[in-house]
């Protein structure tokens, strides 16, 4: 792979097998192979024949209705799910932000969540003790919440403290799904900026955004992803204007059709 | 150019595999890595699970010794007498149980992991064994109080019925952490296959407490070893945990040496626990983000 492609991702296609079944218990199945029925599943083709390249130091924004597979996209790239065909390469350290609220032990307060993150994501604990107090000055959260059980969270509270573990991971990649939405304006703001500080660092982000704004905003490519496939890809604000017609319209342009 | 930092290989290839191994060393590398996460894991679990329950500390000694005691009335009125003097057979038992609840907990709890761990697991991509494996350390963490109160119970039941074997110092007390570390290894194992169960089918862990049950009645922890008469002597060879107890009651309550076949015993259980639910796990942790 060429030196400078942070990822590239070779005819990707990713297919879901799902169980109709109500429940998937062992119970049924042994009563369903007593009855030498056969599981009911449908495969849903998340991601179909998908072919992109991404050099380092890009800010790449993903746009699509719901269903397009962009999380599914995400998810093979960070690692989590393997391809059904095609390859993805990745060159550099990823770090992720895929499902708002890392989630961990809501029992557990902000600070030792902060900890455990860290720890998942592969850090050691002299780093992480070096960017707590970073990461908790970033989330800014008001009147020492981050001491507090992270269940006490409102969900733009659980997103701060999301997004500022996973931009302090120093990551040469940076996955975002949906990251800043849940913020406010003054934090969505912040994370723009310390963004774009990443970018200076030649790092390279991939975001997944419903707020178009933010793609025209931050990014320097776009692509549209429609049904599992690529449908174009470009400048951020050309990206974004078919997008937005193909919303008002409901059918792919013309000069689409034939992917 | 991005740095290179730590260990982690620079440039990834992910490609499809279906129920085949990934490349084994960069995955345990990455497990090693990554181990701080599991012991913290296990850390801050114990944390949350007891953070307003001081109470329930004390339960988790308590509880088994509690069993205990009710296992033990109930096996000394089933066989007045037993074949033990004064308290040895409530020794037996105890320490039998402690060590069978230590490997029980890392099934039942790491049965649970994967399929617990959800946000975390759809989030981030790391070694998926490390969830089963923290719960193991969290399930030695609760065992080793249950030590303290063993070496109590002997020493009154001692005072109390002087008849009692109470082994003194031996150097064959130094076989004890060979067996922890083969019960936990084994329970390890055991829990990667169940937490793989779990993820595909939800009512695993049901089942789970049911087959627990049997397994400590066909372990020898209510009855001895020695106890066994002709074909039956295969019970303690086909239970994973068959030869670990034996070792237990062995050293712990007796203070002697273990015997050859006692000791691979342990090991080729431990071995085939690990392989088992190793391939069985490793081989299907892609898919868990996609199930859970
Ligand atoms: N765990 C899963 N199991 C089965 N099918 C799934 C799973 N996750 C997603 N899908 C299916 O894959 C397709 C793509 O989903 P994906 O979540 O990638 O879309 P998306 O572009 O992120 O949508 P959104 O904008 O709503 O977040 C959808 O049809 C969805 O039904
Ligand atoms: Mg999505």
């Amino acid at each position: 792979m060429p030196e400078e492609l942070a990822i590239r991702i070779e005819n990707l296609s990713i297919t879901y097998k799902v169980s109709l079944e109500a429940k998937r218990t062992l119970k049924n199945a042994v009563m369903r192979a007593s009855l030498k029925q056969k599981e009911r599943t449908r495969m849903i083709e998340a991601v179909k024949g998908l072919t992109l390249d991404v050099p380092h130091g890009s800010v790449l924004g993903i746009v699509g209705s719901n269903g397009a597979g962009k999380s599914t996209l995400m998810r093979c790239i960070a690692g989590i799910l393997s391809p059904t065909e095609g390859r993805v390469i990745v060159n550099g350290k990823i770090s992720t932000l895929l499902a708002l609220g890392v989630g961990f032990n809501p029992a557990l307060s902000g600070r030792d969540n902060i900890i455990l993150g860290g720890l998942a994501s592969g850090l050691n604990m002299e780093e992480i003790a070096d960017k707590t107090d970073e990461i908790a000055a970033f989330a800014a959260l008001p009147d020492g919440f981050i001491d507090l059980p992270v269940r006490t969270y409102s969900s733009g509270m659980y997103g701060r403290l999301s997004f500022a573990v996973a931009v302090s991971m120093t990551p040469d990649i940076l996955l975002l799904d949906e990251a800043l939405s849940a913020g406010d304006a003054a934090f969505k703001e912040k994370s723009f900026e310390r963004m774009r500080e990443l970018c200076a660092e030649a790092r390279t982000i991939v975001i997944v955004s419903h707020a178009l704004a933010t793609v025209t905003d931050l990014c320097d490519t776009a692509i549209w992803m429609h049904k599992g496939a690529l449908v174009a890809k470009g400048k951020p604000q050309e990206i974004v204007d078919d997008y937005l017609k193909f919303l008002n319209v409901g059918s792919l342009p013309s000069n689409y059709e034939d992917m | 150019m991005p740095v290179n930092e730590g260990f982690v290989p620079k440039i990834q290839v992910f490609e499809p595999h279906r129920a085949s191994l990934p490349p084994l060393i960069p995955y345990i590398k990455e497990f090693w890595t990554r181990r701080a996460f599991a012991t913290e894991l296990a850390r801050f679990s114990d944390k949350a699970e007891y953070l307003d329950s001081r109470l329930g500390k004390v339960w988790l000694v308590l509880n088994p010794l509690l069993l205990g005691l009710v296992y033990y009335l109930v096996v000394t009125i089933i066989r007045p007498g037993g074949t033990l003097p004064g308290m040895t057979r409530l020794d037996h038992l105890l320490i039998g149980l402690f060590t069978f609840y230590f490997a029980q907990n890392c099934v039942t709890a790491g049965a649970l992991s994967i399929t617990a761990g959800g946000r975390l697991i759809l989030n981030q991509a790391f070694p998926r064994a490390l969830l089963p494996f923290s719960c193991a350390i969290q399930s030695f963490q609760q065992f080793i109080p249950t030590i303290p109160v063993y070496i109590f119970v002997l020493v009154a039941g001692k005072w109390a019925y002087p008849t009692t074997i109470v082994p003194g110092w031996t150097w064959h007390f130094l076989w004890i952490p060979f067996i922890l570390i083969c019960a936990g290894i084994t329970g390890f194992g055991l829990a990667l296959v169940f937490a793989t169960l779990n993820v595909y089918f939800r009512d695993t862990t049901k089942l789970l407490t049911y087959i627990t049950r049997i397994w400590m009645y066909l372990s020898p922890v209510l009855w001895l070893p020695s106890s066994l008469r002709g074909n039956m002597k295969i019970l303690l060879w086909v239970n994973p945990l068959g030869p670990v107890l034996s070792a237990t009651s062995r050293v712990w309550v007796s203070g002697e040496s273990l015997n050859k076949s006692t000791i691979l015993g342990c090991i080729l259980w431990a071995a085939a626990a690990m392989m088992i639910g190793g391939y069985f796990f490793i081989s299907r942790e892609r898919d868990f983000a996609i199930r859970i």
